[in-house]
């Protein structure tokens, strides 16, 4: 069990990540972002492109990957939010789910279906705990969540670049009055979050399956859930719900190997683990939409 | 208030004002005609390429994008999740005949009626939520169904899927195209006579103004309801149809690029037009299938013509077919309907 | 007997009481005017008395049914029809689109009949149909039937709401502002429109109103809101001279 918790704050980590950019989005366009995962999957893809392809060290490859995954999201707010500023926000949505969708053709195209392999920062192990051990890696993307979690607290709440952002997503039009750009402030938003995702597909791309849209397809849905649970107005909540729903998930999972292997009807469904962070989504927003610390729903 | 009856049928001649006379009328039929023909000879045309199995599936989508249409267009909703709906008939259908040797139409009902069922449990959710909200759950309602439910053993024997047999005297490609255009003409008779009477009226008046519907007498619930049981019958009906032309049914099929590509081929064809969704449909069904290896560049065009759709032309192609499809329907040959786009109706703007 | 009557309606939204206590008594024919300044709570009223909103205190009867818990559409099957502010039409469709709607409760076919193009569906439509030129005529729309209503002129627009609403064959209006927009002429032309409805279709009509030669001509009793709350009520005379709604509107007239 304890296994699957410390598997579950490692993965928290990275739902944490990607429910962040999902947080600063909505606060940015008030839209759910659906490509925010595959900025992940895309990062992963440079980062492939950078060391594997044109050979550059590791370090810089990852740093270089993690600039253009940013530049990116700064084309994306250019191009599709921009346009769409006055638009319905569904009429957004969709539009960013149609990026995604975009995306993952692109990565099939010019990456094909085989699977790649990205190697990790550094291989080994960093510590033991129990039966399980945590590599050097997992420990990394650790150490970049609480760093980020505390850096961006105070990023948002005591410099001026954080105010700004956080005053434009809450009242735009007194901003602009002000004196503080919103279109800049929109770009800095859109390619912040996509550098986000960008730094969580990155650490978690050696630990999977590596094919185009991986980060969709495993985390989109558990970043949106983290996120909705924390509070999606909320960037402290954006990590808190990371790490509950990683953690929620590797419970569920637990007790499915554990007990569902005999039980009558249930042991033959796969996915429990899925299937419960659908409930826990659905009851949330009917019971308290806005979440833990949210202020809206 | 009493009708003047007597009046009132002075004023009836009113509603054919305008419309062509005789000559107009078999130009247009003329048109139709040719149209209609044009698609039917298709599946049978000579020559090396399967294009009546092209055909097929181009059918097929064809009932998708009308389902999606009936949410989406009509209803003002969200699907992200539509694929879950043909999946589930996908799956039905294929049960019905495969495992328990029910005759093809019956299995069509009973993928009809799944469809139904799956989409009504979305739609007793779309009465709680709205907008993003509400477009998230579908998504991971789509994923559910994809990850779970297509994947339980019971229904699928394992991994590889289902197998299914065509229906007795439809093995051949040419019949299976056939089949399905039976069933397109089907669908579109139905979304032509919903939005011809009172139901589609109601459907069409709670997306614009929910109040404002409930305060004629529209029961809102009953009909939103009614969309969802609606679209997803119809996705059903066209899941029943997919068994038989692919001759299997398995999960993978049934993933997000498939719901996005739904989505997208609705939009991009208009929502509201029959005309543009039956163009953008086919081709979303039938370019991968003719141009294999530029399958990739489908799935890069699809998602740029939706971008385009959603920024430049919240029209879509019904938009631009607007002036022959007035003509075709006794108007004159203009752009006569402006276009709504996704979500226009309801509260969607930038608060 | 009393069409409307409303007791002890009150209101809360979090901090803010919309409505407090308001007591109202539509009779039979009357043209009950609903004062108020802006933000007085008029249209909150409104929503109170069709069910877009639950009082949370008071009780709403329609021809001594009370009606407090039933929902909007069923309010409307009672006979009421209502107007918006901001004109409850669809307006991405025609007048005549709209009419149908409007018809809703008069289309007595089962939806799946009309979805498999039954017979009857075919029958009543053509009545529906017939029913919506009748109406057109009467408010002189008949013109613009095949337009659709978002590129209409807004007052062709507030009228065509108004013929819609008709269609239903209601008994009672609720009207919300249904000159606002209008020039001093057109909003005269409305009360010869309204005199003309109550007496040859015998409407009883409630309507918030914010042109005050309008009221005064056409209304028999006219109540004032402030505040959510009830300031006066009487007869327009008593009302323009009151000395509270005067101050209320601080001496503003339109």
């Amino acid at each position: 069990m304890l296994t699957f918790i410390i598997i579950g704050i490692i993965q928290g980590a990275v739902i944490g990540l990607l429910a962040l950019g999902i947080v600063l989005t909505y606060k940015g366009a008030k839209v759910f972002n659906f490509a925010q995962a595959e900025f992940g999957t895309i990062a992963a893809f440079f980062l492939v492109l950078f060391t594997q392809v044109i050979s550059l060290p590791y370090l810089v490859g990852w740093i270089v990957a993690l600039a253009a995954t940013g530049a990116v999201g700064f084309l994306f707010e250019r191009v599709v939010v921009r346009p769409l500023f006055n638009a319905p926000r569904v009429t957004l949505l969709v539009a960013t789910a149609g990026f995604a969708l975009l995306a993952i053709a692109l990565e099939l195209r010019i990456g094909g279906t085989t699977t790649q392999q990205v190697p990790p920062i550094a291989e080994g192990v960093l510590v033991r705990i129990g039966t399980f051990n945590v590599t050097i890696q997992q420990g990394i993307t650790l150490a970049i969540f609480a760093v980020l979690a505390v850096g961006l607290n105070y990023f948002f709440a005591k410099t001026d670049l954080g105010l700004a952002v956080l005053a434009t997503s809450q009242e735009p039009v007194a901003t602009e009055l002000v004196g503080i750009g919103t279109k800049r402030m929109s770009a800095f938003i859109w390619s912040f979050a996509a550098v986000l995702g960008g730094v969580a597909g990155m650490l978690q791309a050696p630990d999977t399956i590596f094919e185009p849209g991986f980060m969709t397809r495993n985390f989109l849905l558990l970043a949106f859930t983290a996120a909705v649970i924390g509070g999606i107005t909320s960037l402290q909540g954006a990590f808190v719900g990371g790490l509950l729903i990683g953690v929620f998930r590797q419970i569920m999972n637990y007790l499915d190997v554990t007990y569902l292997e005999e039980a009558p009807i249930l042991h033959g469904i796969p996915g429990i683990p899925e299937l419960a962070v659908f409930v826990l989504l659905v009851v949330v927003l009917y019971v308290r939409p806005k979440g833990l610390l949210g202020t809206e729903a | 208030m009493a009708i003047d009856l007597a009046h009132a049928r002075n004023l009836m001649p009113l509603l054919d004002e305008g419309k062509p006379d005789a000559r107009g009328w078999m130009t247009r039929r003329a048109a139709a005609g040719l149209i209609a023909a044009f698609v039917i000879i298709t599946p049978i045309l000579p020559g090396n390429l399967p294009i009546a199995s092209w055909v097929g599936l181009g059918m097929i989508y064809v009932i998708v994008g009308l389902s999606v249409n009936v949410l989406i267009g009509h209803a003002g909703q969200v699907s992200l999740g539509h694929q879950a709906f043909v999946g589930v008939g996908a799956f039905m259908g294929a049960l019905s005949t495969t495992r328990w040797g029910l005759p093809f139409l019956l299995s069509v009902v009973v993928a009809a009626a799944s469809g139904a069922i799956a989409a009504i449990l979305l739609g007793v959710v779309a009465l709680r939520l709205s907008g993003l909200y509400l477009a998230l759950i579908t998504l991971a309602y789509g994923e559910i169904a994809e990850k779970v439910i297509f994947n339980v053993p019971a229904i699928t024997g394992g991994g590889a899927g289902v197998l299914v047999n065509r229906p007795a005297g439809f093995e051949s490609n040419v019949a299976i195209a056939y089949l399905c255009m039976i069933f397109v003409g089907l669908a579109l008779f139905l979304d032509w006579r919903l939005m011809k009477s009172k139901a589609g009226r109601a459907i069409l008046a709670l997306r614009d103004n929910e109040i404002a519907a409930r305060s004629v007498g529209i029961n809102t619930t009953y009909y939103k309801l009614f969309a969802f049981v609606l679209s997803g019958a119809l996705a059903g009906i066209a899941g029943a149809l997919l068994a038989p032309w692919a001759r299997s049914v398995n999960a993978a099929t049934f993933d997000f690029k498939l719901a996005l590509t739904f989505v997208l081929m609705t939009a991009v064809g208009g929502l509201q037009s029959r005309a543009g969704i039956f163009v953008a449909s086919a081709f979303f069904a039938i370019f991968p299938l003719a141009f294999n290896q530029f399958t990739i560049y489908v799935l890069i065009i699809g998602p740029l013509l939706l971008l385009l759709t959603l920024i430049q032309f919240p029209g879509g192609m019904g938009q631009q077919l607007r002036p022959f499809t007035n003509w075709l329907t006794g108007g004159p040959f203009s752009m006569k309907r402006e276009h709504a786009g996704i979500s226009s109706g309801g509260s969607g703007g930038r608060p | 007997m009393a069409v409307l009557s409303v007791r002890d309606l009150s209101i809360r939204f979090g901090g803010l009481q919309a409505l407090a206590d308001v007591n109202m008594d539509v009779n039979e024919w009357e043209i009950v005017g609903l004062i108020g300044p802006n933000g007085a709570g008029k249209t909150t009223f409104f929503n109170c008395v069709m069910g877009v909103y639950t009082p949370t205190t008071g009780s709403v009867s329609y021809r001594e049914t009370p009606i407090t818990e039933m929902p909007t559409h069923e309010r409307a099957s009672l006979g009421i029809g209502r107007t918006f502010q901001n004109i409850g039409l669809v307006k991405s469709v025609s007048v005549m689109e709209n009419m149908l709607v409007g018809q809703h409760l008069k289309a007595r076919y089962s939806p799946l009949a009309g979805l498999f193009g039954l017979p009857s569906s075919f029958r009543e439509e053509k009545v529906l149909k017939a029913n919506a030129l009748e109406i057109l005529h009467f408010m002189g729309l008949l013109p613009y039937r095949d337009e659709r209503v978002s590129s209409l002129p807004y007052g062709i627009q507030k009228l065509t709401e108004i013929a819609v609403v008709l269609s239903g064959d209601p008994d009672m209006l609720l009207l919300d502002e249904p000159t606002s927009g209008m020039r001093p002429e057109e909003a005269h032309q409305f009360g010869d429109l309204l005199l003309k409805l109550r007496s040859e279709l015998n409407l009883t009509v409630l309507m918030i109103e914010h042109h005050v030669p309008l009221v005064v001509r056409v209304c028999d009793h006219v109540y004032c809101l402030n505040f959510g709350k009830l300031l006066a009520a009487g007869t327009p005379d008593e009302i323009r001279n009151h000395p509270e709604v005067v101050a209320a509107y601080l001496g503003t007239e339109e």
